[in-house]
């Protein structure tokens, strides 16, 4: 089977994230707004506390709260939109009528759109919030660098596999749209659980301790939260390698989960007509 | 991968039936109800025709259609489409037809039509060469050189079924299936897509298979006539059969000046309509010819002017359905 078509809708949706420059200084703008905001919110709760023992430093907080920030458009937030159009005028029909794997074609749609939407983000974000910052004489505010060299490359592969884990939940929310023929559903359920369970809400450590363990099994948490903290070097239980095969573990799972769950909802696109 | 039977037919359709399991009062407790779209319906289709397939909305139509484009499974029945059964092979089926929605489309909004073809190309796999060689013909043959850079949510709605024309055949399917690709179309739009349709089939030998409300498209294009109802295949024949067997009758109108007189017609012919200074008739030429009709009524007295008519497709089918309670 050829690589070909797979590349070939990366390629397309990739190009179509990049296409909404607008959205991006919008999306930067309200960022840095949301970033800043949070960031003062954590200084005075950091300063009015200051014997409690954190899990994260305030600098590590604010880091913390960049990176979310500027990964924000990589969350699972919904489905792919192309998906929750051709739901709603149901040229969805056409999908089935493709000689491709639709799984692994829809995947790759939905990861170059994540990526696509996420990286020019990112970019931007973390350059005006780290070395412009410290530039302008807000070192203090700022995203810190890496821990480590170490850290830095293993919060690299870190961050892939995060992106992959965030597109397989996609798929989900995809394979929901599909079923429902709206993009709506997706949205209500994909949007609050992405936010609140990545550590886009309130940093996952600094969750309390009895809800800890549960927070980082979670999927959620391998899309960010997990880079996030091998970034910044803090203490992950069980290490890097808990992080990255939790990681792994999800895309693992989910991948095989939602094939059959997607054969069954072709079983019953075919059945009933869609 | 399977191999191909070897049948001269393109497509053939045994006893197919399909039953939607609709749910009554829209709970999870509803009732359930079972409604027949398709009620055992059989025919084949030769390589290389063209064949049309008619009936009322509601018929089974689109259902038939999806069946046979591998997007539906039937609740029984034998199928085959280039040797291979739809909804069991179906990446390899799919790779081998050509599919038109009319109101639907395959293209990409976001982008031209080049880019959309480009984009095809992988999905199908198509070498270079014959890429480059079919963009080249179907760009020529559909007129699709000046939109080739427009994105397609810019093309009007004539431009854009030729450019979904052009998106199905790319990959040199062996049979196209248009479900109503005239849709919406003005005169001279439609005009061109029945050209196209028609010279695709005598000079590449491509089987088509096309559902439309529009009967014009039928007799423009269609060599044979499937007419479905209630899940039923109605009748199967050469549009002009259907036309002799239906509705044989003939129209003559006749001018007069000023008021008509009575008439006292011959039998198998009867007054239909009376106007001022004009009056139709309606008659069966197999009771009484034409000429021998045209005798009858030439010497009436203040007769000026006299038309005799075939009934419109329109009406043809209208009557048909009637008869058949379709």
């Amino acid at each position: 089977m050829s690589l070909r078509p797979y590349l070939t809708a990366f390629g397309l949706q990739w190009k179509i994230g990049l296409r909404y420059r607008i959205a991006v200084i919008a999306g930067l703008v309200a960022q840095m707004w949301f970033g800043a905001v949070t960031l003062m919110a954590y200084a005075s709760v950091y300063h009015a506390a200051p014997d409690v023992q954190a899990p994260l430093s305030l600098r590590q907080a604010m880091t913390y709260t960049w990176i979310q920030q500027s990964l924000f458009t990589l969350l699972p937030l919904g489905c792919l939109p192309a998906i929750g159009d051709a739901a709603k005028t149901g040229a969805i029909v056409y999908d089935l009528l493709r000689p491709v794997d639709m799984w692994n074609w829809w995947l790759s749609s939905s990861l170059a759109r994540l990526l696509g939407n996420a990286v020019p983000r990112a970019v931007l974000l973390s350059c005006v919030a780290g070395p412009l910052a410290m530039l302008v004489g807000l070192g203090a505010w700022s995203l810190a660098p890496p821990a480590s060299l170490l850290s830095a490359i293993l919060a690299l592969i870190s961050i892939t596999l995060g992106a992959l884990l965030s597109a397989t939940i996609v798929m989900w929310w995809n394979i929901l749209t599909a079923r429902t023929l709206s993009p709506l559903g997706s949205y209500a359920v994909g949007t609050p659980l992405a936010v609140l369970l990545s550590g886009m809400l309130l940093p996952l450590p600094l969750y309390p301790d009895w809800i800890r363990p549960f927070l980082l099994a979670q999927p959620f948490a391998g899309i960010t939260d997990i880079p996030i903290r091998i970034y910044l070097g803090t203490p992950i239980p069980g290490g890097v390698a808990t992080g990255l095969s939790l990681q792994m573990f999800w895309v693992v799972s989910l991948t095989l989960l939602g094939r059959l769950w997607m054969r069954q909802t072709v079983n019953r696109l075919e059945v009933q007509g869609a | 991968m399977p191999t191909p039977l070897p049948t001269s037919d393109a497509i053939t359709v045994n006893n197919l039936r399909k039953t939607y399991r609709i749910r009554e009062g829209g709970s999870w407790r509803g009732k359930t109800r079972d409604i027949v779209a398709l009620d055992g319906i059989s025919f084949s289709v030769p390589r290389g025709q063209i064949a049309g397939f008619i009936g009322p909305n509601g018929a089974g139509k689109s259902t038939a259609i999806k069946i046979l484009s591998g997007i539906l499974r039937p609740t029984s029945g034998d199928v085959q489409v280039n040797g291979l059964v739809p909804w069991t092979n179906r990446v390899a089926h799919v790779a081998r037809i050509g599919v038109v929605f009319g109101q639907r489309t395959q293209l990409w909004w976001d982008l031209s039509v080049a880019e959309g073809l480009a984009l095809l190309r992988d999905i199908y796999s198509v070498e270079p060469e014959r890429f480059a060689r079919n963009r080249a013909r179907l760009a020529d043959a559909l007129d699709l050189g000046g939109i080739m850079d427009q994105s397609v949510r810019q093309l009007s709605l004539g431009q854009r079924m030729r450019a979904e024309i052009a998106a199905s055949l790319i990959h040199d399917p062996d049979i196209l299936i248009l479900d109503e690709p005239t849709i919406g179309l003005d005169a001279p739009s439609k005009l061109a897509v029945r050209a196209f349709v028609h010279e695709l089939c005598r000079d590449r030998g491509t089987t088509v298979l096309l559902t439309t409300h529009d009967m014009h498209d039928i007799e423009a294009l269609a060599e044979r006539v499937i007419v479905i109802g209630h899940g039923r295949i109605l009748a199967d024949s050469p549009f002009e059969a259907l036309r002799t067997t239906t509705l044989s009758e003939r129209i003559l109108e006749l001018d007069f000046h000023g008021t008509p007189p009575d008439l006292t017609l011959p039998a198998g012919a009867r007054e239909t309509a009376r106007a001022s200074q004009s009056v139709t008739i309606t008659f069966d030429p197999r009771q009484i010819p034409a000429p021998a009709l045209v005798a009858h009524v030439g010497h009436l007295p203040g007769l000026d002017d006299l038309r005799i008519s075939r009934p419109s497709i329109d009406e043809i089918i209208t009557r048909f359905y009637a008869d058949h309670a379709a």
